[in-house]
């Protein structure tokens, strides 16, 4: 993820560094907050995170299986970057149980009377089958990437030391490839389908129910969408980024970038739909169990601002510049959108979880512990990047110069 | 079309051929006034580099005016009656937000079928004079003018490039 591109070979960035340090502070201001000074909040912000960054994972592996399942023929070196967030899945997973300690701070609804719903709404219950679900969706999610990297490790090679443990492996045992690509579309809809059920369940059980009275049908749909849209975007920048370093070879053509980009924005829309159908049904019924949590984020102080902040961030504005054509094909005007985008999706995170843990704030309780402990997912997730690519660099080969090869 | 200038069409096989000597053309005075083709060709728009659509700008046009015209024949109908109807205002932004945006796309859509009709010049119920059939069917056309002087280098031309050549007395 190296901005500034330059022509030194011999004297890489050590990006690795910068990553591991980055995580390193990340953690250690979510340590200190949590232990001396404010653990609810050190808690939340991770959550918070944990929630953003898997989505950003699990949006982005699901353009390759999307791709892959439907025959495309367009995305070639899109793919390839959107499988390297393939290695965030056993960090996230690990994560996930991590959160088990902080179960104090981010279920406000353990020390309610929940009505008969703690029969669904009951700790090892909940955290069993997200489990469970996560598990399931990561398990498909490297079992498709390891039938995905026969294809590609076959005609390009591998250099890393997994990847030529993976060819010895192929070397001996040689797979029946016809078997193997039927089997690798199969994971690739598995994948589809669990990571719809999964991050459904997800966004009920960990984002809906901290408001443990509110209950909206369309919510799981609503998440998953999300994670396609932030998913997609982190695809772009991540590709726009490595496009435009001149450190590898990688390259996208421009009506790639183009298609990508049209992708990008039909999930704006998308996004907004899910939103909107949701609130005109709440709108229409007017129950006060509903409306009360769409009134408090949307139009009551201090809430409302952020929920228009996010909505012109995430919708209005990536609409009205989106529309033009030529945008879609710059990948630096690109990756300052798609930012942008993101940054409203994690702010849109905030919104939904933020209220549910701070009832009558005066002011948005947002600060620099949500900004550190983002920092440190940040660098996570870069390192987990930067570690695929290290594998498999031949990944970031020009397409163009393996044909002439 | 002054009087001294001729138009001679030259009548290809193939498309990148036609595309080539629509290249040609460019470099020299000649001017190109029409070229056909049977079926639509990226080569042969490369080779002409036209001038950017103006379609996009009717669709754009007819979205807007579309999602105005939603929005107020539903507040239009719901004052013909006002009646408050569940404690919702008569005029309600929500709701009447999706009429305008089902109109933005329906106007946008017709827009855009204008404006293809209008820049393509449609209907046209005559053929031009130097129209040949075959251009409907195998044949890439390149109908290009120059003065008359010049006529027997631009055959030649159009010869060279592999074309057969159909002249017309305009």
């Amino acid at each position: 993820m190296s901005t500034q591109p330059s022509k030194n070979q011999e004297n890489p960035l050590p990006l690795m560094k910068i990553f591991y340090g980055l995580t390193a502070a990340g953690f250690l201001i979510f340590i200190t907050v949590a232990l001396v000074g404010n653990p609810a909040r050190a808690w939340q912000a991770y959550l918070l995170n944990f929630l953003f960054f898997s989505a950003i994972a699990q949006g982005a592996v699901l353009f390759s299986a999307l791709m892959h399942t439907v025959k495309a023929r367009w995305s070639g070196p899109l793919t390839d970057v959107a499988e390297s967030f393939t290695a965030f899945f056993p960090v996230s997973l690990v994560l996930f149980v991590i959160l088990f300690l902080g179960q104090q701070h981010i279920f406000p609804w353990l020390h309610e009377d929940l009505h008969g719903k703690e029969v669904w709404l009951n700790v090892p219950f909940m955290f069993g089958r997200d489990l469970f679900g996560l598990c399931l969706l990561y398990g498909l999610g490297l079992t498709f990437l390891y039938h995905r990297l026969y294809f590609t490790l076959k005609d390009r090679g591998a250099s890393g030391p997994f990847g030529r443990w993976l060819l010895a492996r192929w070397d001996q045992h040689p797979p029946d490839e016809k078997r193997l690509a039927s089997r690798m579309t199969v994971f690739g809809i598995l994948y589809l389908l669990a990571f719809a059920l999964v991050l459904s369940l997800v966004g009920y059980d960990l984002v809906m129910a901290t408001d443990p009275h509110w209950y909206s049908t369309l919510f799981g749909a609503y998440t998953f969408v999300k994670a396609v849209f932030i998913g997609f975007g982190a695809l772009i920048v991540l590709s726009s980024i490595l496009h435009l370093s001149s450190r590898n070879g990688y390259h996208v053509e421009k009506n790639q970038f183009h298609d990508i980009g049209k992708l990008f924005f039909a999930f704006c829309l998308v996004w907004a739909d899910f939103f909107y159908a949701q609130f005109v049904v709440i709108w229409y019924g007017n129950i006060p169990e509903e409306t009360a949590y769409v009134i408090e984020r949307t139009m009551a102080a201090p809430w409302n601002v952020l929920a228009w902040t996010v909505f012109i961030g995430c919708f209005i504005a990536p609409f009205l510049i989106l529309l033009n054509r030529r945008i879609k094909t710059m990948p630096r005007a690109m990756t300052v959108i798609c930012l942008a985008v993101m940054a409203g999706i994690w702010l849109e995170h905030y919104l939904l979880l933020g209220p549910s843990f701070h009832h009558h704030a005066q002011y948005i309780p947002l600060g620099w512990v949500e900004a550190a402990v983002a920092v440190g997912f940040f660098g996570l997730l870069a390192a987990a990047v930067t570690i695929y690519f290290k594998q498999f660099p031949e990944l970031l080969v020009s397409r163009q110069e393996q044909l002439i090869d | 079309m002054p009087a001294d200038t001729v138009s001679i069409m030259g009548i290809f096989s193939s498309e990148q051929r036609a595309a080539l000597a629509i290249d040609g053309l460019r470099e020299t005075p000649w001017i190109i006034e029409q070229v056909y083709s049977p079926i639509p060709s990226h080569a042969i728009e490369h080779a002409l580099e036209p001038p950017k659509s103006r379609v996009g700008w009717f669709t754009l046009a007819g979205g807007i005016i579309g999602f105005f015209t939603g929005f107020f024949l539903a507040a239009f109908t719901s004052l013909r009656w006002s009646l408050i109807v569940g404690g919702k205002p008569v005029v309600a932004l929500v709701p009447f937000f999706i009429v305008g945006f089902e109109f933005t796309i329906l106007f946008a859509v017709l827009g855009n079928v204008l404006g293809l009709i209008s820049q393509a010049r449609l209907p046209r119920f005559e053929t031009p004079a130097h129209y040949d059939e075959r251009f409907s069917g195998d044949r890439f056309g390149v109908l290009a003018c120059c003065s008359e002087d010049e006529q027997d280098e631009l055959t030649r031309f159009f010869e060279t490039n592999g074309a057969e050549i159909k002249t017309n007395d305009v």
